[in-house]
Protein backbone atom coordinates (compact mmCIF):
# COMPACT_ATOMS: atom_id res chain seq x y z
CA UNK A 1 0.00 0.00 0.00
CA UNK A 2 2.60 2.29 0.64
CA UNK A 3 4.79 4.10 -2.26
CA UNK A 4 7.34 6.21 -2.62
CA UNK A 5 5.22 9.24 -3.09
CA UNK A 6 3.06 8.45 -0.53
CA UNK A 7 2.97 11.33 1.82
CA UNK A 8 2.08 9.53 4.99
CA UNK A 9 4.53 6.80 4.27
CA UNK A 10 7.16 9.76 4.64
CA UNK A 11 5.49 11.21 7.57
CA UNK A 12 5.54 7.96 9.43
CA UNK A 13 9.75 7.23 8.95
CA UNK A 14 9.69 11.04 11.07
CA UNK A 15 8.38 8.96 14.08
CA UNK A 16 11.14 8.84 16.73
CA UNK A 17 12.10 5.40 17.93
CA UNK A 18 14.71 4.83 20.41
CA UNK A 19 18.49 3.26 19.45
CA UNK A 20 21.09 2.53 21.75
CA UNK A 21 24.75 3.09 19.80
CA UNK A 22 26.86 -0.19 19.40
CA UNK A 23 30.24 1.66 18.03
CA UNK A 24 31.29 5.19 19.01
CA UNK A 25 30.35 8.22 16.70
CA UNK A 26 32.12 10.78 16.03
CA UNK A 27 30.94 13.83 14.64
CA UNK A 28 27.39 13.57 15.15
CA UNK A 29 27.03 14.95 18.60
CA UNK A 30 23.93 16.90 17.27
CA UNK A 31 22.05 13.63 17.41
CA UNK A 32 23.05 13.11 20.99
CA UNK A 33 21.66 16.32 23.11
CA UNK A 34 23.35 15.00 26.55
CA UNK A 35 26.86 14.50 24.58
CA UNK A 36 29.46 16.80 25.54
CA UNK A 37 32.12 16.26 22.49
CA UNK A 38 30.94 15.81 19.23
CA UNK A 39 30.39 12.31 19.02
CA UNK A 40 28.07 9.80 20.17
CA UNK A 41 29.78 7.08 22.78
CA UNK A 42 29.09 3.49 22.40
CA UNK A 43 26.07 2.10 24.96
CA UNK A 44 24.16 5.57 24.74
CA UNK A 45 20.70 5.53 24.08
CA UNK A 46 19.58 8.09 21.61
CA UNK A 47 16.12 8.72 20.00
CA UNK A 48 16.60 8.53 16.34
CA UNK A 49 13.85 8.84 13.31
CA UNK A 50 13.04 5.55 11.91
CA UNK A 51 14.39 6.16 8.81
CA UNK A 52 17.76 6.88 10.05
CA UNK A 53 17.24 4.29 12.53
CA UNK A 54 16.42 1.45 9.80
CA UNK A 55 19.61 2.10 7.75
CA UNK A 56 22.09 2.27 11.34
CA UNK A 57 20.55 -0.66 12.01
CA UNK A 58 21.47 -2.46 8.65
CA UNK A 59 25.08 -1.46 8.63
CA UNK A 60 24.34 -2.23 12.32
CA UNK A 61 25.94 0.47 14.23
CA UNK A 62 22.68 0.81 16.62
CA UNK A 63 20.11 -1.55 17.54
CA UNK A 64 16.20 -0.45 17.85
CA UNK A 65 15.08 -0.82 21.51
CA UNK A 66 10.93 -1.66 21.23
CA UNK A 67 8.91 1.48 20.71
CA UNK A 68 6.56 2.49 23.49
CA UNK A 69 3.47 2.71 22.04
CA UNK A 70 4.36 -1.25 21.66
CA UNK A 71 5.03 -1.80 25.52
CA UNK A 72 3.36 -4.08 28.09
CA UNK A 73 1.27 -1.29 29.31
CA UNK A 74 -0.30 -0.26 25.72
CA UNK A 75 -0.95 -3.77 25.57
CA UNK A 76 -2.96 -4.24 28.70
CA UNK A 77 -5.03 -0.88 28.25
CA UNK A 78 -5.85 -2.12 24.40
CA UNK A 79 -6.87 -5.95 25.82
CA UNK A 80 -9.42 -4.27 28.20
CA UNK A 81 -10.61 -1.69 26.00
CA UNK A 82 -9.27 -1.70 22.48
CA UNK A 83 -11.62 1.79 21.09
CA UNK A 84 -10.57 3.60 24.39
CA UNK A 85 -6.76 3.98 24.02
CA UNK A 86 -5.52 7.30 22.93
CA UNK A 87 -3.36 5.53 20.51
CA UNK A 88 -3.01 9.00 18.22
CA UNK A 89 -1.05 10.55 21.05
CA UNK A 90 1.16 7.25 21.56
CA UNK A 91 2.05 7.43 18.10
CA UNK A 92 -0.20 8.63 15.08
CA UNK A 93 0.75 6.24 12.65
CA UNK A 94 0.54 3.10 15.39
CA UNK A 95 -0.22 0.23 12.66
CA UNK A 96 2.44 1.43 9.91
CA UNK A 97 5.20 1.67 11.69
CA UNK A 98 4.53 -1.62 14.03
CA UNK A 99 4.19 -3.28 10.72
CA UNK A 100 8.00 -1.83 9.94
CA UNK A 101 9.61 -2.25 13.24
CA UNK A 102 8.44 -5.11 13.74
CA UNK A 103 11.50 -7.30 11.69
CA UNK A 104 13.84 -4.83 13.05
CA UNK A 105 13.50 -5.72 16.36
CA UNK A 106 12.61 -9.43 16.33
CA UNK A 107 9.36 -9.27 18.41
CA UNK A 108 7.21 -11.59 15.97
CA UNK A 109 4.40 -10.73 18.95
CA UNK A 110 3.74 -7.26 17.20
CA UNK A 111 2.51 -8.59 14.55
CA UNK A 112 -0.76 -10.48 16.35
CA UNK A 113 -1.06 -7.75 19.04
CA UNK A 114 -1.55 -5.00 16.02
CA UNK A 115 -4.19 -7.09 14.16
CA UNK A 116 -5.68 -7.54 18.15
CA UNK A 117 -6.26 -4.02 18.51
CA UNK A 118 -7.29 -2.99 14.79
CA UNK A 119 -10.05 -5.89 14.88
CA UNK A 120 -11.19 -4.73 18.19
CA UNK A 121 -10.98 -0.89 17.44
CA UNK A 122 -12.37 -1.55 13.69
CA UNK A 123 -15.87 -1.73 15.17
CA UNK A 124 -15.43 1.36 16.86
CA UNK A 125 -15.28 3.34 13.69
CA UNK A 126 -17.45 1.07 11.58
CA UNK A 127 -20.85 2.12 14.50
CA UNK A 128 -19.52 5.93 14.24
CA UNK A 129 -18.58 6.28 10.68
CA UNK A 130 -21.80 6.01 8.99
CA UNK A 131 -24.06 7.51 11.47
CA UNK A 132 -21.72 10.83 12.61
CA UNK A 133 -23.87 14.27 12.00
CA UNK A 134 -21.89 15.95 9.16
CA UNK A 135 -20.90 19.03 11.34
CA UNK A 136 -19.82 18.38 14.13
CA UNK A 137 -15.95 16.83 14.22
CA UNK A 138 -16.69 14.52 16.81
CA UNK A 139 -14.11 14.16 20.28
CA UNK A 140 -13.69 10.35 19.66
CA UNK A 141 -11.65 11.60 16.57
CA UNK A 142 -9.08 12.34 18.38
CA UNK A 143 -8.05 9.00 19.68
CA UNK A 144 -7.81 7.12 15.93
CA UNK A 145 -4.60 7.26 14.23
CA UNK A 146 -4.20 7.95 11.03
CA UNK A 147 -5.60 4.62 9.49
CA UNK A 148 -8.59 4.82 11.41
CA UNK A 149 -9.42 8.34 10.45
CA UNK A 150 -8.86 7.66 6.80
CA UNK A 151 -11.11 4.66 7.48
CA UNK A 152 -13.63 7.05 9.19
CA UNK A 153 -13.50 9.44 6.79
CA UNK A 154 -13.81 7.42 4.29
CA UNK A 155 -17.52 6.42 5.49
CA UNK A 156 -18.50 9.74 6.34
CA UNK A 157 -17.47 11.10 3.11
CA UNK A 158 -19.38 8.80 1.35
CA UNK A 159 -22.72 8.79 3.17
CA UNK A 160 -22.37 12.75 3.45
CA UNK A 161 -22.24 12.60 -0.55
CA UNK A 162 -25.66 10.54 -0.72
CA UNK A 163 -27.32 12.60 1.89
CA UNK A 164 -26.37 15.80 -0.25
CA UNK A 165 -27.26 14.18 -3.60
CA UNK A 166 -30.82 12.95 -2.26
CA UNK A 167 -31.62 16.40 -0.89
CA UNK A 168 -31.27 17.86 -4.32
CA UNK A 169 -30.10 21.13 -5.17
CA UNK A 170 -29.57 22.53 -8.27
CA UNK A 171 -28.70 20.18 -10.89
CA UNK A 172 -26.92 22.45 -13.36
CA UNK A 173 -24.65 25.22 -12.41
CA UNK A 174 -25.40 28.33 -14.54
CA UNK A 175 -22.16 29.32 -15.95
CA UNK A 176 -21.49 32.96 -14.69
CA UNK A 177 -20.57 33.79 -17.94
CA UNK A 178 -24.16 33.72 -19.22
CA UNK A 179 -26.98 36.65 -18.73
CA UNK A 180 -24.67 39.17 -18.28
CA UNK A 181 -25.07 41.73 -20.75
CA UNK A 182 -22.56 43.25 -23.72
CA UNK A 183 -21.20 45.73 -23.35
CA UNK A 184 -22.42 48.40 -25.87
CA UNK A 185 -18.66 48.52 -27.50
CA UNK A 186 -18.28 44.97 -27.92
CA UNK B 1 -15.16 1.03 -15.35
CA UNK B 2 -14.36 3.56 -12.45
CA UNK B 3 -15.86 6.78 -12.11
CA UNK B 4 -14.42 10.10 -13.42
CA UNK B 5 -15.47 12.08 -10.06
CA UNK B 6 -12.00 11.34 -8.48
CA UNK B 7 -9.11 9.36 -10.05
CA UNK B 8 -7.07 7.91 -7.60
CA UNK B 9 -10.35 5.81 -5.23
CA UNK B 10 -12.05 4.92 -8.56
CA UNK B 11 -15.00 5.06 -6.99
CA UNK B 12 -18.28 6.62 -8.32
CA UNK B 13 -20.12 9.77 -7.26
CA UNK B 14 -23.79 10.10 -6.38
CA UNK B 15 -24.61 11.79 -9.64
CA UNK B 16 -22.74 8.97 -11.92
CA UNK B 17 -24.46 6.49 -10.33
CA UNK B 18 -27.76 8.22 -11.08
CA UNK B 19 -26.46 9.13 -14.81
CA UNK B 20 -26.38 5.23 -14.89
CA UNK B 21 -29.58 4.23 -13.67
CA UNK B 22 -31.11 6.92 -16.43
CA UNK B 23 -30.77 3.91 -19.12
CA UNK B 24 -33.68 1.51 -16.90
CA UNK B 25 -36.26 1.46 -19.35
CA UNK B 26 -39.35 3.42 -18.18
CA UNK B 27 -43.36 3.00 -19.40
CA UNK B 28 -44.65 6.48 -20.84
CA UNK B 29 -47.63 7.95 -22.06
CA UNK B 30 -47.28 10.52 -24.33
CA UNK B 31 -49.72 12.65 -25.63
CA UNK B 32 -48.66 14.02 -29.00
CA UNK B 33 -47.89 12.11 -32.05
CA UNK B 34 -44.30 12.04 -33.01
CA UNK B 35 -42.30 9.38 -35.11
CA UNK B 36 -40.12 6.99 -33.54
CA UNK B 37 -36.71 8.18 -32.60
CA UNK B 38 -33.90 6.33 -33.78
CA UNK B 39 -30.89 7.01 -31.60
CA UNK B 40 -27.35 5.42 -31.10
CA UNK B 41 -28.88 3.44 -27.73
CA UNK B 42 -31.44 1.96 -29.77
CA UNK B 43 -35.00 2.81 -31.19
CA UNK B 44 -37.82 4.53 -29.55
CA UNK B 45 -41.31 5.33 -30.13
CA UNK B 46 -43.50 5.56 -32.65
CA UNK B 47 -45.35 8.16 -29.96
CA UNK B 48 -48.96 8.09 -29.96
CA UNK B 49 -51.15 9.99 -28.11
CA UNK B 50 -52.57 7.41 -24.94
CA UNK B 51 -50.94 4.46 -26.62
CA UNK B 52 -48.07 3.48 -23.85
CA UNK B 53 -44.57 2.94 -24.97
CA UNK B 54 -40.97 2.27 -23.71
CA UNK B 55 -38.24 4.82 -23.44
CA UNK B 56 -35.29 4.94 -21.11
CA UNK B 57 -35.73 6.91 -17.80
CA UNK B 58 -33.65 9.99 -19.36
CA UNK B 59 -35.81 10.24 -22.27
CA UNK B 60 -39.04 9.74 -19.95
CA UNK B 61 -37.84 12.99 -17.67
CA UNK B 62 -36.92 15.03 -20.63
CA UNK B 63 -40.49 14.61 -21.78
CA UNK B 64 -42.24 14.79 -19.03
CA UNK B 65 -40.62 18.10 -18.75
CA UNK B 66 -41.43 19.51 -21.74
CA UNK B 67 -45.24 17.97 -20.61
CA UNK B 68 -45.23 15.58 -23.57
CA UNK B 69 -46.36 12.69 -21.19
CA UNK B 70 -46.85 10.95 -18.30
CA UNK B 71 -44.63 8.59 -16.78
CA UNK B 72 -46.59 5.08 -15.50
CA UNK B 73 -44.23 4.28 -12.58
CA UNK B 74 -42.87 0.75 -12.15
CA UNK B 75 -44.77 -1.75 -10.78
CA UNK B 76 -43.16 -2.00 -7.31
CA UNK B 77 -43.45 1.51 -6.72
CA UNK B 78 -46.60 1.05 -5.50
CA UNK B 79 -47.65 1.34 -1.92
CA UNK B 80 -49.12 -2.38 -1.29
CA UNK B 81 -46.02 -3.62 -2.59
CA UNK B 82 -43.44 -1.22 -0.94
CA UNK B 83 -45.32 -2.36 2.26
CA UNK B 84 -44.92 -6.33 1.42
CA UNK B 85 -41.12 -4.90 0.65
CA UNK B 86 -40.98 -3.32 3.74
CA UNK B 87 -42.20 -5.91 6.07
CA UNK B 88 -40.17 -8.91 4.27
CA UNK B 89 -36.46 -6.52 4.93
CA UNK B 90 -37.69 -6.18 8.90
CA UNK B 91 -38.33 -9.97 8.49
CA UNK B 92 -35.36 -11.58 7.66
CA UNK B 93 -32.35 -9.98 9.26
CA UNK B 94 -29.27 -11.45 7.36
CA UNK B 95 -30.93 -11.11 3.90
CA UNK B 96 -32.06 -8.57 1.35
CA UNK B 97 -35.05 -8.70 -0.30
CA UNK B 98 -34.29 -8.43 -3.81
CA UNK B 99 -35.36 -4.67 -5.36
CA UNK B 100 -34.43 -2.76 -8.91
CA UNK B 101 -30.71 -2.73 -9.00
CA UNK B 102 -31.36 1.06 -9.40
CA UNK B 103 -34.50 1.89 -7.14
CA UNK B 104 -33.07 4.86 -5.19
CA UNK B 105 -32.05 6.78 -8.05
CA UNK B 106 -35.46 5.48 -10.04
CA UNK B 107 -37.49 6.82 -6.90
CA UNK B 108 -35.56 9.79 -6.47
CA UNK B 109 -35.67 11.20 -10.32
CA UNK B 110 -39.45 10.19 -10.42
CA UNK B 111 -40.29 12.36 -7.25
CA UNK B 112 -38.49 14.99 -8.47
CA UNK B 113 -39.85 15.08 -12.65
CA UNK B 114 -43.10 13.39 -11.55
CA UNK B 115 -44.91 13.84 -8.66
CA UNK B 116 -48.25 13.89 -10.20
CA UNK B 117 -47.84 10.58 -11.52
CA UNK B 118 -47.23 8.73 -8.60
CA UNK B 119 -50.51 7.56 -6.48
CA UNK B 120 -49.90 8.26 -2.84
CA UNK B 121 -46.52 9.78 -3.05
CA UNK B 122 -45.76 10.86 -0.07
CA UNK B 123 -46.86 7.22 1.38
CA UNK B 124 -44.29 5.55 -1.65
CA UNK B 125 -41.58 8.28 -0.70
CA UNK B 126 -41.60 7.54 3.15
CA UNK B 127 -41.99 3.78 2.68
CA UNK B 128 -39.17 3.52 0.02
CA UNK B 129 -37.14 5.88 3.13
CA UNK B 130 -38.00 3.18 5.38
CA UNK B 131 -37.03 0.33 3.15
CA UNK B 132 -33.13 1.75 2.39
CA UNK B 133 -33.03 2.64 6.19
CA UNK B 134 -33.24 -0.92 7.12
CA UNK B 135 -31.23 -1.93 4.11
CA UNK B 136 -28.62 -0.28 5.38
CA UNK B 137 -29.09 -0.85 9.15
CA UNK B 138 -28.53 -4.62 8.08
CA UNK B 139 -25.35 -3.27 5.85
CA UNK B 140 -23.72 -1.68 9.22
CA UNK B 141 -24.14 -5.18 11.44
CA UNK B 142 -23.06 -7.36 8.47
CA UNK B 143 -19.85 -5.39 8.34
CA UNK B 144 -19.44 -6.06 11.98
CA UNK B 145 -18.41 -9.38 11.12
CA UNK B 146 -15.78 -8.27 9.12
CA UNK B 147 -12.27 -10.04 10.44
CA UNK B 148 -9.27 -10.99 9.87
CA UNK B 149 -9.85 -14.03 8.15
CA UNK B 150 -12.45 -12.24 5.47
CA UNK B 151 -11.27 -12.02 1.97
CA UNK B 152 -13.99 -11.03 0.15
CA UNK B 153 -17.63 -9.58 0.96
CA UNK B 154 -20.45 -11.25 -0.73
CA UNK B 155 -23.86 -8.72 -0.97
CA UNK B 156 -25.92 -10.38 -2.74
CA UNK B 157 -29.27 -8.57 -3.99
CA UNK B 158 -27.79 -5.08 -2.79
CA UNK B 159 -28.86 -1.79 -5.32
CA UNK B 160 -26.34 0.11 -6.61
CA UNK B 161 -26.68 3.09 -4.54
CA UNK B 162 -26.15 0.96 -1.11
CA UNK B 163 -22.86 -0.47 -2.82
CA UNK B 164 -21.41 2.91 -3.56
CA UNK B 165 -21.90 4.37 0.08
CA UNK B 166 -20.06 1.34 1.60
CA UNK B 167 -17.75 0.64 -0.82
CA UNK B 168 -14.53 3.58 0.04
CA UNK B 169 -14.95 1.88 3.87
CA UNK B 170 -15.48 -1.79 2.82
CA UNK B 171 -11.85 -1.63 0.55
CA UNK B 172 -9.79 0.18 2.81
CA UNK B 173 -11.39 -1.95 5.47
CA UNK B 174 -10.27 -5.38 3.77
CA UNK B 175 -7.00 -3.81 2.69
CA UNK B 176 -5.81 -3.14 6.53
CA UNK B 177 -7.19 -6.70 7.65
CA UNK B 178 -5.49 -8.30 4.89
CA UNK B 179 -2.34 -6.24 5.78
CA UNK B 180 -2.12 -6.67 9.30
CA UNK B 181 -3.04 -10.69 8.83
CA UNK B 182 -0.47 -11.08 6.13
CA UNK B 183 1.71 -13.93 6.66
CA UNK B 184 4.75 -11.77 7.26
CA UNK B 185 3.17 -10.48 10.27
CA UNK B 186 1.44 -13.23 11.72
CA UNK B 187 4.41 -15.78 12.01
CA UNK B 188 1.75 -18.78 12.35
CA UNK B 189 -1.42 -18.28 11.18
CA UNK B 190 -2.68 -21.55 12.70
CA UNK B 191 -2.05 -20.09 16.29
CA UNK B 192 -4.36 -17.93 15.98
CA UNK B 193 -7.51 -19.40 15.58
CA UNK B 194 -7.96 -23.26 14.10
CA UNK B 195 -10.46 -22.12 11.78
CA UNK B 196 -11.06 -23.71 8.82
CA UNK B 197 -10.37 -21.68 5.45
CA UNK B 198 -14.10 -21.46 4.81
CA UNK B 199 -15.19 -19.64 7.47
CA UNK B 200 -19.39 -20.42 7.26
CA UNK B 201 -20.17 -17.00 8.77
CA UNK B 202 -18.82 -14.00 6.73
CA UNK B 203 -21.12 -11.21 6.87
CA UNK B 204 -24.58 -10.43 4.75
CA UNK B 205 -24.56 -12.70 1.53
CA UNK B 206 -25.20 -9.64 -0.79
CA UNK B 207 -23.92 -10.09 -4.26
CA UNK B 208 -22.54 -6.84 -6.34
CA UNK B 209 -23.70 -6.80 -9.65
CA UNK B 210 -20.62 -7.95 -11.71
CA UNK B 211 -19.66 -4.93 -13.57
CA UNK B 212 -19.07 -3.02 -9.61
CA UNK B 213 -17.05 -5.14 -7.98
CA UNK B 214 -16.58 -4.24 -4.19
CA UNK B 215 -13.33 -4.57 -4.19
CA UNK B 216 -11.54 -8.09 -3.65
CA UNK B 217 -8.91 -9.16 -1.69
CA UNK B 218 -7.06 -12.59 -2.38
CA UNK B 219 -7.00 -15.20 0.66
CA UNK B 220 -4.07 -15.24 2.63
CA UNK B 221 -4.02 -18.35 3.14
Amino acid sequence: MSSYYDIDDIMMEDEFVSVVFQVAANGVGLLDPGAETNCVEQGSKVELPFWLSHELQLRQAVSVNIPACFNQKTRKEIQADAACVDLRNRCPYFYELGCKIAPLVGDRTIGSFLLYAFTGRYKEVLSKAHSAAIAVAPKFLTLFTKEETHLYEAARSSMAAFKKWRLGGPRFERASILGRKRKPND
Amino acid sequence: MAGQSDPHLSIFSAEEVEFIAEDEMMEIVPNMKMDPLNLICGDFGPFRPQIATEVPLWLAVALKKRGKCTIRPPQWMSVEKLTQILEAERESPREFHPLPFHYVEISRLLFDHARDDIPDVYMVRSLIEDIRDVRFHKVETGLETISARTHAVKLKNLSAMEVNIVRPFIVRALQAFYKHDSPQMIPQPDTIGNRPPQVADRGPRVRAKSHMPLGTLADTL
